[in-house]
């Protein structure tokens, strides 16, 4: 094994187990939040389950650290400190400020003394994380704007639902602060979009998701639960700041995603019809469970774990094979996920209160005692956490083996 | 196109500097050595100058085998103007700082 290769795969061994160190401990959690103690089956099935969910984040950490190690990894641990910083700072440049990348590292080849190669490598990594963008009046009026709509939509949210305040006013202070970034960091803000498929998508997801949660938080701002008998509001701080900062990541993506994901069709197009068979199969199975077909009446937990089965492996697989490489796979995982959020949380707000009205329990798995306003939390914490923990590295998984695949391919049926 | 604002005493002194030998070609540490100054400064300036159309920049031809081409700098026509404009204030007294002009 060659000298480069020896830290690829120590990292990849890194990679794998901070990967599975959540999911051990989650299962350490679950044993000491215990009300009983637990017999040594229910501690064996707890771990099958952990070990079932975190087994495909493992592998996949494993792959991306390989992918990441051929592309860049490798290059990059040939590099001393002052370089890699550079490199670092440089690869985070607009693609109109490339070039001054490339310079100040070409430039750094010539700066022998290593104080002095430091000394210029922070330099140059503040010049390409901060490069002069637009106009400093433009961006004074975008960062005025942004501070003015994020005042506004904490008061109109404040006087027309106040249990969204929070939400509102992270997501557009978010929305703002990085449009300003985006007007400072570049000469030319343009549209940079991934297509008017996508973007349509991630937009009207997005729409929907919004309106679908301040709906919910006008007719369910708080809930009852039973056992034991509490009052709770439907949208707690922390969750508001989680969907308001997954929200924007997703706008984000769409309207300016990182260049190396623009110029992917394939990906685009696999992101855009898998993610919309996410949502469409969701609706569909909760029509089935109302309608008492095909045994799911129980809830759309199952739905939940098996959507990523039969939608994000096979269909990263297949972008994998059609374009021919596991970065297409990849990106139409990531298009599949950032897409999907917001159209599984609209959808399950969408469905949870007719759920509710038939079956008087929750949209995830039926239970009852619990109000309608508890489905928000829901909606938002499992969307995101299976999508994240279970979807992704599904989709990293049918990624490889689709691209393994096509290479087989063009290799021919005699050699391997 | 050159704008209406006082340049900065930082950006003064590289456009003096780059003036120096109009028609030479120069390089960011050099300039950085040159002036004293640290690379998140002179950068930044360089892009400006850059977009304003006042420098004009080209990739090193004949760099030698295993080091990468360098970035070479040099003013254009307007860049030329405007450090003569310059020049005439800082001798005319009328620039409020005077630039750092380390070594030069």
């Amino acid at each position: 094994m060659s000298r480069a290769r020896r830290p690829g795969w120590a990292g990849a061994l890194v990679a794998s187990a901070v990967a599975a160190t959540p999911f051990a401990c989650l299962w350490v959690l679950q044993m000491r939040s215990a009300d009983d103690p637990l017999t040594v089956q229910a501690r064996l099935d707890m771990a099958i389950w952990m070990a079932v969910f975190g087994t495909p984040w493992m592998i996949a950490a494993w792959l991306l650290w390989r992918a990441w190690w051929r592309r860049a990894g490798a290059r990059l641990s040939e590099l001393d400190g002052p370089a890699r910083l550079l490199a670092t700072a440089a690869a985070t440049l607009p693609a109109d400020r490339r070039d001054w990348g490339t310079a100040m590292t070409a430039e750094l080849t010539q700066v022998q003394d290593r104080a002095a190669r430091w000394r210029f490598a922070a330099g140059g990594a503040r010049a390409a994380v901060f490069p002069p963008g637009g106009d400093l009046a433009v961006v004074g009026v975008a960062g005025a704007l942004a501070v003015a709509a994020t005042a506004a939509a904490a008061l109109a949210a404040g006087a027309v639902v106040p249990a969204g305040r929070v939400f509102a006013l992270t997501f557009v202070g978010l929305l703002g602060g990085l449009a300003t970034l985006a007007v400072a960091r570049s000469r030319r803000v343009g549209w940079a979009g991934p297509g008017p498929a996508v973007a349509g998508l991630a937009l009207a997801g997005i729409a929907a998701c919004v309106v679908a949660t301040t709906w919910y938080l006008v007719e369910y701002p708080s809930y009852h639960r039973a056992h034991p008998p509490t009052i709770g509001v439907s949208l707690p701080p922390v969750t508001a700041v989680v969907l308001a900062v997954a929200l924007a990541g997703c706008l984000c993506l769409a309207l300016r995603p990182p260049r190396w994901l623009l110029p992917n069709r394939h990906a685009g197009r696999f992101g855009v019809a898998m993610a919309t068979t996410l949502a469409v199969g969701f609706v569909l199975v909760s029509r089935m469970g109302l309608g008492g077909v095909g045994g799911w009446d129980g809830g759309l937990m199952g739905y939940l774990l098996a959507a990523p089965l039969v939608v994000v492996l096979p269909g990263s697989l297949a972008a994998a094979a059609v374009g021919r490489s596991s970065h297409t796979g990849l990106w139409a995982c990531a298009w599949a996920v950032a897409l999907g959020a917001p159209l599984l949380i609209a959808a399950w707000l969408a469905e949870a209160p007719r759920w509710y009205r038939q079956v008087g329990g929750l949209l995830l798995d039926g239970e009852g005692g619990i109000g309608v306003g508890g489905n928000l939390g829901d909606a938002i914490w499992w969307t995101l956490l299976l999508l994240a923990l279970w979807a992704v590295p599904l989709g990293v998984l049918g990624a490889a083996g689709g691209s393994a695949g096509a290479r087989r391919l063009r290799r021919g049926p005699g050699r391997r | 196109m050159t704008r209406a604002r006082r340049p900065s005493a930082q950006t003064t002194a590289v456009v003096l500097a780059l003036a120096q030998a109009p028609a030479a070609w120069h390089y960011g540490y050099q300039l950085c050595q040159h002036l004293d100054l640290k690379a998140g400064s002179v950068y930044p300036i360089l892009m400006r100058l850059a977009d304003r159309g006042l420098l004009e920049t080209a990739w090193e031809r004949d760099a030698p085998d295993g080091r990468p081409p360098r970035h070479l700098y040099r003013l254009t026509g307007p860049g030329r103007a405007l450090a003569a404009t310059l020049a005439a204030e800082a001798t005319t007294g009328t620039v409020r700082r005077r630039p750092r002009l380390a070594g030069a």
